[in-house]
């Protein structure tokens, strides 16, 4: 039994290479069926990538570009991203905006996710969570303008506060940079909050009952089930959707920040995306956007492995 | 063998096919062609039995496929570029700057001239000057021809149009129809208003004075300045016409507009203007306007269109508006007494339009079509539709019933019985009706004398009455003579984009606050301001000093 192991072991050290070409050719449907997978990505994630050399191009002068003429002018445009300190007040933004966003996304729909999979009432339960993601389904300009009406000086929020005597005077929440950051990241809860949850839920659905049977004979009470047995359940889950997210965290989004920004938020609301919206692609300077956008993507590989790694050292899943 | 002969066959076919396939082109000179046309603003696409588009290929073979603007316009147009992927007719919007340097139009002069288009020559001949620029090489060059501004006979100006300070008619009638001219005089009316009325009859308080700060409108934030100057729309700078250089500043950063501000800053401390009105949205203005509880405001006509229907729909002409041509008081401006311009001489809408794009093979017949639409009777068709159908004719005159008038503010009528999506974009005549048996009516109807009285209703007749006016254009000056740059706020400052870019941010970030900001900080915050805003104004201020002498130069040396 164990010869026959080790036999078995010792085949692919023989011959490594034929071995390889054997498994591969053994499994051929399934290597098929990726082709199209890999092509997508080659065509769709690789070959764009030829457009980052517009980052080292001179798109100013639009008669020498329709003619195909866009000279190197090497490092210009990231010089002239790096010597612009509301590049980097839009990098703050964007980052703290991301962390709220992660921080508040994640903790809020866990919580509901919690709460939703502990109701026992299948009707109550679906509606809940019908009701809570149908807002994800709405375009972010009805979103934001909602918002404006809900937190304008004489709107909802404001009466509530004044009633309860928490303020005197209405508080200015759309007009002062302060308040922006958290607007936006209770916005994005409202929003998003339904949806995220689904991910959690069934990561729930498949925690065993058992665990939650032995637990119960053990003298957990429902706090402690949920505690021991639900978290640690959906562990996996957020941290592969945490390192994710990570990856993620230079793309604060855009939407809801141009539409919900004013001048008197400008430095507080204006993202990495804005800036380069204002400055590149709406002037059609494709150079300084695409610089921009590989500043980005360079950021994110170096978060997501950095993640990754921090995921690995702690034992946990990892994405890569 | 069976096969081979099978394939020969076949190709034989296909070659035949091929070959015959120039010869059925050149055969008729009139082939039924669709033309593909961009539109540099959002629109909708006209009904499929529209009658004037039948009319358009019955008679030139021609049909169009349209594309509205869906989305951003620079970014649009700059993928149409970068693709080289050009419609036949192509309206480049508000930046047509970008598909002319990018090369996209054919030159029209290649294809205008007096004896094969005399039509189109004479429609532009009298404003060739501002038309016609010279390309890199020196050669004269047009790329399109205005689809606004080249009008004949005298300038028809029945109300305003543009930028003025707007008030609400019943303010001006609570208070006996005063005149109002300066910039004191109008805040002073709006505090007694309010100060006696502090409600709408609804209960809900007015706003003394809104201004809109949203993207691209903040015009109504940072545009006042220079017409409380004397001066016509240049956009961001103040010009001298007096001096021979074209003296050309921006106004911004200079004391007298700190007058503006202060003087903003004293009503926001009073309570007129709301700090809600800075973050407000375009819709969010709009309904505010709609309910009538704003008394004024600094915006152009057309802006906010919708609020007026909207108010008129709703029998509230007394809070509709009337538009007030405001200067600044002697005291702002060192005892000098300002005389108002807020109306223009025509301006001819130069680089909007339709051109026809380097790709089209269809340059000849696109010009040939516009030649023959330039007569009368086209024009008569695009205007005022078909005769018996869309307006009647009475002793020469040009009527229309109200059911007529009304229908063209119908969306779904006017994509049925007009050609708008078209001819909005394409060359037009516009004033008077010089020739032909309608010589003397106006070829809008909505600037000819009989309509423009029957539209207005007894409240605006009643209003206007008291002040012994007969349009509400004159309540501002008659326009001024156009000065030769024109109106600088066309002008091209490509080469500044990323100086102007700070410009304007600096000033919709810092207006605001200057106009909130406590009293006694007031003073201290603007030199702040000005300091922050030097560079960027200095840097687009001298740009546009040598772009419009260079306008101004084109004009007058070819005159």
């Amino acid at each position: 039994m164990s010869l026959a192991a080790k036999k078995n072991a010792s085949g692919p050290a023989t011959g490594n290479k034929s071995s390889f070409f054997r498994t591969l050719g053994r499994q051929w449907q399934l290597m098929l069926m990726s082709v199209p997978i890999l092509l997508y990505v080659l065509l769709f994630n690789y070959f764009p990538m030829w457009g980052w050399s517009n980052a080292f191009m001179d798109y100013t002068n639009m008669k020498n570009v329709a003619k195909g003429i866009t000279p190197y002018i090497g490092l210009a445009n990231f010089e002239w991203l790096f010597s612009r300190p509301d590049f980097f007040q839009a990098i703050r933004n964007t980052l703290a905006m991301s962390v709220i966003n992660l921080v508040f996304g994640t903790v809020s729909s866990i919580v509901l996710a919690v709460l939703l999979n502990e109701v026992r009432n299948r009707g109550f339960k679906r509606t809940v969570q019908t009701v809570t993601y149908l807002p994800h389904f709405l375009s972010m300009v009805i979103v934001v303008s909602m918002a404006q009406n809900i937190f304008a000086s004489n709107g909802p929020v404001n009466a509530l506060l004044m009633n309860l005597g928490l303020t005197k005077d209405p508080i200015f929440w759309l007009g002062e940079g302060k308040y922006f950051w958290w607007l936006v990241g209770v916005i994005n809860v409202w929003k998003e909050v339904g949806w995220n949850t689904i991910i959690y839920i069934s990561a729930m659905t498949a925690i065993d009952p058992c665990l939650y049977e032995a637990a119960q004979i053990d003298g957990a009470g429902r706090f402690n089930r949920i505690l021991h047995v639900t978290l640690p359940g959906i562990r996996s889950t957020f941290v592969i959707l945490l390192i994710m997210n990570i990856g993620h965290l230079l793309e604060a989004g855009f939407e809801i920040q141009y539409l919900l920004g004013s001048g008197l938020t400008m430095d507080w609301s204006r993202t990495i995306d804005i800036f380069v919206l204002q400055y590149g692609t709406e002037k059609l300077n494709i150079g300084v956007a695409t610089a921009a956008g590989m500043f980005k993507s360079v950021v994110a590989i170096v978060l997501l492995l950095g993640a990754n790694f921090l995921a690995n050292r702690l034992g946990e899943d990892t994405l890569i | 063998m069976k096969k081979l002969i099978a394939s020969v066959l076949v190709l034989a076919m296909l070659v035949s096919v091929v070959s015959l396939l120039p010869f059925a082109a050149t055969a008729d000179e009139l082939e039924p062609i669709t033309l593909t046309v961009f539109r540099g603003d959002p629109g909708d696409q006209p009904a499929e039995d529209n009658k004037i588009y039948k009319l358009i290929e019955e008679k030139f073979g021609v049909k169009f496929q349209f594309e509205f603007l869906a989305g951003n316009l620079d970014e649009t147009l700059g993928l149409k570029i970068f693709g080289q992927d050009y419609p036949d007719l192509f309206d480049g919007g508000n930046s047509a700057d970008l598909i002319i340097s990018g090369g996209a139009l054919v030159n029209l002069l290649d294809y205008i001239s007096p004896e094969k288009t005399p039509r189109l020559w004479a429609h532009i001949e009298p404003q060739k000057a501002r038309l016609i620029e010279k390309d890199e090489n020196g050669n004269d060059v047009l790329y399109i021809i205005p689809n606004y501004g080249l009008t004949d006979g005298d300038q028809i100006v029945n109300e305003v149009n543009g930028p003025a300070f707007f008030i609400q008619k019943q303010v001006l009638a609570w208070a006996g129809y005063p005149q109002i001219h300066t910039l004191n005089e109008y805040f002073d009316l709006i505090e007694r208003f309010i100060a006696e009325n502090p409600t709408d009859k609804n209960g809900t308080p007015y706003i003394g004075f809104d201004i809109l700060c949203e993207d691209w409108r903040h015009f109504c934030l940072i545009n006042p300045v220079q017409h409380l100057m004397g001066r016509p729309n240049d956009g961001e700078v103040l010009i001298d016409v007096s001096t021979n250089d074209f003296h050309t500043e921006t106004f911004i950063d200079k004391p007298y507009a700190k007058a503006y501000y202060k003087k903003l800053n004293e009503e926001f401390q009073k309570g007129l203007i709301s700090r809600d009105t800075f973050v407000m949205n375009y819709d969010q203005y709009i309904a505010q306007l709609s309910s009538g509880t704003v008394l004024g405001m600094f915006d152009q006509t057309w802006d906010f269109g919708n609020a007026t229907a909207a108010l008129k729909d709703a029998g509230m002409d007394e809070n509709t508006y009337v538009a007030l041509g405001l200067v600044y008081d002697p005291e702002y401006v060192d005892g000098k007494v300002i005389e108002e311009h807020y109306v223009n001489g025509t301006v001819p809408n130069v680089r909007r339009g339709f051109g026809i794009s380097v790709t089209s093979p269809y340059a000849e017949r696109i010009v040939a079509m516009w030649e023959e639409m330039l007569s009368n009777e086209w024009q008569l068709l695009f205007n005022w539709g078909i005769e018996g159908e869309d307006y009647y004719v009475e002793n020469g005159r040009l009527l229309m019933t109200e059911e007529q008038y009304n229908n063209r503010n119908d969306n779904t009528w006017k994509l049925q019985n007009r050609a708008l999506a078209f001819w909005e974009s394409s060359p037009k005549k516009q004033g008077w009706i010089m020739d032909g048996p309608y010589a003397g009516n106006a070829w809008d109807p909505a600037n000819q004398p009989e309509i423009v009285l029957g539209l207005m209703n007894a409240y605006d007749q009643d209003f206007l009455s008291h002040y012994g006016f007969s349009k509400f254009a004159d309540f501002v000056n008659p326009p001024i003579e156009l000065a030769p740059y024109g109106e600088a706020w066309q002008i091209d400052y490509t080469p500044v984009d990323v100086e102007h870019t700070d410009f304007l941010n600096i000033q919709d970030q810092r207006l605001p606050e200057l106009i909130m900001c406590a009293p006694e900080e007031f003073d201290a915050k603007w030199d702040a301001f000005v300091e922050e805003i030097t560079p960027s104004a200095t840097a687009f201020g001298d740009y546009m000093q040598k772009a419009v002498l260079e306008e101004a130069a084109k004009v007058l040396g070819n005159e």
